[in-house]
């Protein structure tokens, strides 16, 4: 049970990857692959998961092949949580477990266990926004607003984990989280303020 | 004003496509695309698919009740591949599934055998093979042929554009639930509602009254989600009229970008003359657009190109002929710009390869040929120019001056490094080449307790228009923003709309707000007159009090309406907008096609590292003519993103199909967009206020692509950064600018 856990979604999309070069290999190899690929990517399996999701304890099922995104979108219809590309290239799906953020894409649900999870509709204290909310609605830091739960958990990690030094170390730390409308000014002169 | 989407945006309560709660029963789709870009479809096997786990019906173009075919200029794209397939990723099946694993893991089971066919992927071959979407066309003012021969220099050449991927980060989808009497309302991300309930309703074979497609938001659109959001909604329906269930499709992003059509690449060829003073005098050039397998919107952004040829420049003797050719990549689309950068893209390399040829700077030729008041377009229309005093504002506000001193001293010090710098002026038309499409309806309701909803045919998708609209009605009625609520995008409630595109929405749907709450107005004011004893003409209302010729009364905004309610007077309107004064023949190719232009300056610095064909992108500095600009915080952040994605477009966003027809640069890990590092370190937006008289909504210009085409500008920076390091580098005009041809640049010999 523990080594299944410990299988990432970055496993998945190696060994996935493999498959176009397989034109090139002879079959041989290619029946010791498929072979191989098929004893090392669990099957099925629902498992059981106990987690505090924006403070509130849930006990779910889950597949052990569903993503932390897909659990939170899906099952739980926390939808804040955005899915851009679900390949761990955009941020979109950035959230914060125990405090760290994580791309929840690229997160299997059961390794969430026992850990404490914190999406965007976690991060407003009532009707009270975060001041990195309220930091992104005075910035303009944001316009078709996809990507924005996405850059608003990852600001928000950006302040706490203390990249906040320079814009160069904003940036550095902010670069994974795509904005294809190009709020990006806005989004460091939240970063800023809040920093502050 | 605050974008009015801020509060749900920032807590991730904003509801796009994929957030909607599902209905009970909801069944999964997904798409099986063509495996080979050109070819006959020799077998295809539903077998083992259809026995697939959770699978419920897989359609193919046998199931279409109505006609299979989605063009909308020209009706040349199937919905459904019949027995050719045209590009790779063509529509051939559409599973539907109990879940979305499940109908993914069925399309993986279909069979097909296609007998290929020869696959084209190059415009100018397409071309030699007379492949062609439409008939060329050629927009000419005076005598170019004549002209020439005045002319003292004469230099020709190529240049070339590539496509560019929308990459909105929502990824297109649609979700559509069966109605009674057997109507279907779709939920689309759709920029453009009517187009996909027309297209739909030929499809299914049902009249358009049945359809009601709604839009809520998008996230993100750029023109990707014009035409090319059409098929995904009509596959839901399809599947939701056969089998009476819901039915969703949100497209993962790997199938977006294989299966959507993209900015139109162009291969052209120029020749430009000057006279001794660096008057343009002539003026040729030749597109070749890359359209793809189909005409999508290939055909107006052709034409668009022709209208953008000359950019800002008054050129008396202009031949320009624009070829649509049909590839087998998928149909390429509105990006942005709509064919407007890629014609500018042109004249710039022209001017730049002139004033390398004669010696002198870019810089130069530029200001000569700036277009003035009353100067001819190639269209015949005259310009209402604001080219020289962006221009001319940009040197001094931002000094110029000081500035290449400054650069040539830092390149004559430096090896390693090389600064460069450009400008750019730009000069875009507001309005829908199409003339029929200007224009628009809105509905307006004020409720009994004084509250209002509106609703338009614009859709949300991050250029802040519903705001705007929302501005519009609360300005009228002179009532606090927060009475006023802004409805989804749907054609059951603004019927014929034309899709929200062109930069042009907030001008027509504006416009049409306006004239539906002043009509409400009108009313409510005669019921004023009454209870004051007054005239109508007397009655004004400030801050929902109502005023006698400019003195307040008793009377509130509330009090009001309640009033006319009771006296049976309709709070209700729908108001017709209609862009005046514009005009185009297409078969001379002239006209008045534009409402008016937007024009602009930036000028932009980079430098480059000439060890590693690395650069960053130093500044850029915009004079933009808003006219009266009615929101400046949406229009920055507009002309803020419009810049990255042009400066995206034009350094590092490369889109390469192999020749199979095959999009390699298919993830974000192989097609790179601008991330928080591209932005210019420095980036300066000046208002212009302009005072010309223009029809724009509270004279307040256009501005959703006009700045897209300040990034081209980034590309000369490049460019001559590099010609700094290697001033004989023949280092041409193919867009985007990469580090890899950077450096192929700098070291070329
Ligand atoms: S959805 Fe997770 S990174 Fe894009
Ligand atoms: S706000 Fe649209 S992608 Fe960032």
């Amino acid at each position: 049970m523990e080594r299944k856990q410990s299988f990432s979604r970055r496993f998945f999309l190696k060994t996935t990857s493999f498959a176009g070069a397989l034109a090139l290999i002879p079959p041989k190899a290619k029946a010791l692959y498929t072979e191989l690929k098929q004893r090392l990517i669990p099957t099925k399996e629902i498992m059981p998961l106990t987690v505090t999701i924006n403070k509130k304890a849930y006990e779910v099922k889950a597949d052990s092949r569903t993503t932390l995104l897909d659990l939170l979108r899906e099952n739980l219809h926390l939808t804040g949580t955005k899915k851009g590309c679900d390949h761990g290239q955009c941020g979109a799906c950035t959230v914060h477990i125990d405090g760290q953020r994580v791309l929840s894409c690229l997160t299997l649900a059961v390794m969430t266990t026992g850990k404490n999870v914190t999406t965007i509709e976690g991060l407003a204290d009532g009707d009270k926004l975060h001041p990195m909310q309220q930091a992104f609605i005075e910035c303009d830091g944001f316009q078709c607003g996809y990507c924005t739960p996405g850059q608003i958990m990852s600001a928000v990690a950006c302040v706490n984990e203390g990249h906040t030094r320079s814009v160069a170390e904003i940036k550095e730390f902010m670069s994974g989280n795509l904005c294809r409308c190009g709020a990006y000014n806005g989004i460091v002169e939240s970063i800023q303020k809040v920093a502050i | 004003m605050k974008n009015i989407d801020s509060y749900t945006h920032t807590r991730g309560e904003s509801i796009y496509l994929d957030d909607v709660p599902l209905t009970q029963g909801t069944l999964f789709g997904a798409i099986f695309g063509s495996p080979a870009a050109h070819g006959k479809i020799k077998k295809l096997d539903l077998s083992a698919a259809m026995a697939s786990e959770g699978v419920v019906r897989i359609f193919t173009w046998k199931d279409i009740p109505g006609v299979n075919q989605i063009g909308g200029i020209v009706p040349d794209e199937p919905l459904f591949a019949e027995d050719i397939v045209d590009f790779n990723g063509m529509p051939v099946a559409f599973v539907v599934a109990t879940s979305v694993e499940h109908a993914q893991a069925a399309i993986k089971k279909i069979i097909i055998e296609i007998d290929p066919l020869t696959v084209v992927t190059d415009p100018r071959v397409a071309r030699q093979n007379n492949s062609l979407i439409v008939p060329p066309r050629t927009f000419r003012l005076g005598d170019s042929d004549a002209a020439f021969k005045d002319c003292v220099h004469v230099v020709e050449g190529i240049a070339e554009t590539n496509g560019q991927e929308h990459l909105y980060i929502e990824t297109q989808g649609a979700y559509a639930l069966p109605q009674e009497h057997g109507a279907i309302k779709v939920i689309s991300s759709t920029q453009g509602p009517t187009a996909v309930q027309r297209h739909m309703a030929k499809v299914l074979g049902v009249p358009m009254h049945q359809l009601e497609i709604d839009v809520t938001r998008l996230g993100g659109g750029f023109g990707g989600k014009e035409d090319q959001a059409t098929s995904w909604a009509i596959f839901c329906a399809l599947a939701a009229y056969h089998l009476k269930k819901p039915v969703k499709y949100s497209l993962h992003r790997m199938e977006d970008m294989r299966m959507t059509g993209k900015r139109n690449p162009y291969s052209s060829d120029f020749r430009i003359g000057l006279d001794a003073e660096l008057n343009i005098l002539a003026y040729e050039a030749t597109f070749h657009q890359n359209a793809g397998a189909a005409a999508d919107l290939s055909p107006a952004v052709l034409e668009r190109t022709l209208f953008h040829c000359t950019n800002s420049y008054f050129i008396p003797n202009v031949t320009a002929t624009a070829y649509s050719c049909r590839t087998n990549l998928p149909p390429n689309t509105a990006f942005r710009g709509f064919g407007g950068p890629q014609g500018m893209f042109v004249i710039e390399a022209a001017i730049a390869k002139a004033a390398e040829k004669i010696g002198v700077s870019a810089f130069e030729i530029q200001q000569k040929n700036l277009i003035k008041s009353g100067d001819e377009f190639p269209y015949g229309q005259l310009a209402v120019s604001e080219a020289l005093p962006c221009w001319n504002r940009s040197l001094s506000l931002f000094d110029h001056a000081k500035k290449k001193k400054e650069i040539e001293k830092f390149n004559a010090e430096n090896i390693l490094y090389k600064k460069g710098m450009s400008m750019m002026p730009i000069c875009f038309g507001i309005s829908f080449t199409k003339i029929l499409m200007n224009q628009a309806r809105a509905l307006v309701h004020v409720y009994m307790d004084g509250s209002v909803n509106v609703s338009t045919g614009a859709v949300e998708m991050g250029q802040g228009v519903n705001t705007k609209m929302l501005q519009v009605a609360s300005t009228i009625f002179s009532i606090d923003p927060a009475k006023v609520k802004m409805n989804s995008t749907s054609t059951f409630r603004v019927a014929n709309t034309s899709p929200s595109a062109a930069s042009a929405t907030a001008d027509l749907n504006g416009k049409a707000v306006q004239i539906a709450c002043n009509n409400i107005l009108d009313r409510m004011k005669t019921v004023a007159a009454d209870i004051l004893k007054c005239s109508a003409t007397e009655v004004s209302i400030k801050n929902e009090i109502v005023h006698v010729n400019d003195a307040a009364t008793e009377i509130s905004w509330d009090f009001l309406v309640l009033e006319s309610y009771l006296r049976r007077i309709s709070l209700s309107e729908s108001g017709h907008y209609a862009t005046p004064d514009i005009h185009f023949d297409a078969s001379k190719e002239k006209g008045h096609p534009f409402a008016y232009h937007v024009y602009g300056t930036a000028i932009t610095e980079v430098t480059v590292d000439c060890l590693r064909g690395t650069y960053k992108i130093d500044a850029v500095n915009v004079v933009h003519d808003f006219g009266t600009t009615m929101n400046a915080l949406i229009d920055r952040g507009q002309i803020e993103g419009g810049i990255v994605q042009g400066i995206g477009w034009m350094t590092m966003e490369e889109i390469v199909y192999d020749e199979a027809g095959r999009l390699r640069s298919n993830t974000l890990s192989t097609y790179k967009v601008p991330d928080i590092y591209s932005v210019p370190q420095m980036l300066e937006i000046d208002f212009l206020e302009t005072k010309n008289d223009n029809l724009a909504i509270f004279r307040s210009k256009a501005v959703g692509e006009p700045p897209l085409m300040y990034g081209i500008g980034t590309f000369f920076a490049l460019r001559n950064a590099v010609k700094a390091f290697n001033p004989k580098s023949s280092i041409g005009f193919s867009a985007p600018m990469t580090p890899e041809k950077v450096l192929m640049g700098l070291y070329d010999k």
